[in-house]
């Protein structure tokens, strides 16, 4: 078992899960149970599917730098993308994530188009859930296929990986569920932005650590080597932890100058006003 | 056009990461690969770790200025 490999995986799954299961849980209330999870385990399906296919292609038939590079390069993609969201979330610039206003919206939604609780299997509503599992799972399933493949330069410790990242998101997906069946609502106190935050900071520090392992492919002679190996990643992780303290920090003070700059605007214009009249 | 709107928006969805992270991977295969850049090569580390911190800030500047 890899365990910084499950522990990504299982991290960056619940992120994308509580986003999926509030999406059934709204089906599953408006239109039926079994349409929704019919749904929810056909989408299931079709990412272990996607899983098991490209992950074979990936350990079978790619070369290990070639992989890394590439594999570097979309995690830092993925890593930046999920740390600029958390870091505007911490410093006020974007609002939280609200599950409980997405179930509102989205069952609103459900009842203008007329739907209606029925015993039977309703297409759409099989069709709405499906979409939420597939889309949100997407990513999973790629950081599950990129993450997992790349950790180690043999065939076999390459599946392992894949297939410790793959636990880590089956685990994720069973705790979600079980937790959503005992709350029956949304799951609101999940600290999303939290989660966000440290698989982004933790799939960016991969990402840069394969990406310049990469890099050498085409070397001869000298190449570039990561100080102390592995346990730069480490180091990787605390730099850019550091980073956003420090760009939280800026975008607060940012945020804090522009309200302040623009009530004392709207202060100087409310006595011209008074002055005038 | 969809499709490849839908990949980009998949992927990243921000073109400033896009592109900053293409061109330092593009300039790290330069150095990495042409003899006359050797002595450039064991800065690949910090080029990339600079890089990718320069890619945030500006993205996180633009966020904060169209907020403006």
């Amino acid at each position: 078992m890899q365990w910084a490999v499950a522990t990504a995986a299982f991290l960056a799954s619940v992120v994308e899960f509580v986003e999926a299961f509030t999406i059934v849980l709204v089906v599953g209330v408006t239109i039926n149970w079994r349409s929704s999870l019919a749904g929810a385990f056909a989408a299931a399906a079709t990412l272990a599917l996607i899983i098991a296919t490209f992950g074979v292609a990936l350990v079978q038939f790619v070369p290990i730098n070639v992989l890394r590079l590439v594999v570097g390069v979309i995690l830092i993609l993925f890593g930046l993308k999920w740390l600029k969201k958390a870091i505007l979330r911490y410093s006020g610039l974007k609002a939280l994530h609200d599950e409980e206003a997405i179930f509102e919206e989205t069952q609103a939604e459900l009842r203008a188009r007329g739907e209606k609780i029925t015993p039977r299997f309703e297409p759409f509503g099989i069709a709405m859930a499906y979409k939420a599992v597939l889309l949100e799972g997407l990513e999973v399933a790629f950081i599950v296929i990129t993450f997992g493949s790349s950790v180690a330069s043999s065939g076999t410790a390459r599946s392992l990986g894949i297939t410790s990242a793959a636990i880590g998101a089956v685990i994720a997906g069973v705790l979600v569920i079980l937790l959503g069946v005992l709350v029956r609502a949304p799951l609101k106190r999940i600290p999303e932005n939290t989660l966000k935050f440290v698989v982004g900071i933790m799939l960016t520090a991969f990402g840069t650590f394969w990406a310049g392992e990469g890099i050498r492919i085409a070397t001869n002679g000298t190449h570039f080597e990561w100080p102390y190996a592995d346990l730069s990643i480490i180091f990787l992780a605390a730099l850019y932890l550091l980073a956003s303290y420090v760009l939280v920090t800026w975008l607060k003070r940012t945020k804090q100058h522009t309200v302040t700059s623009s009530s004392t605007e709207g202060g100087v214009q409310a006595i011209k006003e008074e002055v005038i009249s | 056009m969809k499709v490849i709107n839908a990949v980009y928006n998949f992927l990243v969805g921000d073109m400033i990461i896009l592109i900053g992270v293409v061109i330092t991977i593009l300039i790290l295969a330069l150095i990495n690969n042409v003899d006359a850049l050797a002595p450039l090569r064991v800065a690949t580390g910090a080029i990339l770790i600079l890089a990718v911190l320069g890619v945030l800030g500006a993205t996180l500047n633009r966020e904060a200025r169209a907020k403006r």
